[in-house]
């Protein structure tokens, strides 16, 4: 599978990303908040986006996140593999982590 | 095993 990305960057399983630095985080009841003290912006990274971003801390692929999230989660490979890479696009499009 | 969601990523609004 292929993820076409913002200026024409495309995105396959074998691609890997780490945070940026930068942003202050705060677990609130399970849920990832963020502040981007580069963008200002405040986020919400919910449960399973918390977990994603844990998962960043160390430059991981694509296909690295989707196994360690199978498991601990009940998803199915292929769900799990579109849904990540259409995460880790809008933290990428917002500057929040960067390609390897 | 934990239920899985969809990840999101929500802007915040800010006052």
């Amino acid at each position: 599978m292929k993820w076409l990305m913002a200026k024409g960057m495309v995105m396959t399983i074998d691609c890997v990303y780490s945070q940026v630095e930068g942003n202050i985080i705060s677990d609130m009841d399970g849920e990832k908040v963020m502040f981007s003290i580069v963008n200002g912006k405040y986020y919400n990274l919910g449960e399973v986006g918390g977990a994603i971003w844990d998962l960043l801390q160390e430059p991981n692929s694509i296909n690295g996140m989707v196994s360690q999230l199978q498991e601990e989660y009940d998803v199915d490979e292929k769900t799990c593999e579109m849904q990540v890479m259409e995460f880790i696009a809008m933290l990428h499009k917002e500057g929040l982590i960067k390609q390897n | 095993m934990k239920i899985w969601q969809k990840p999101t990523l929500e802007v915040l609004k800010v006052h």
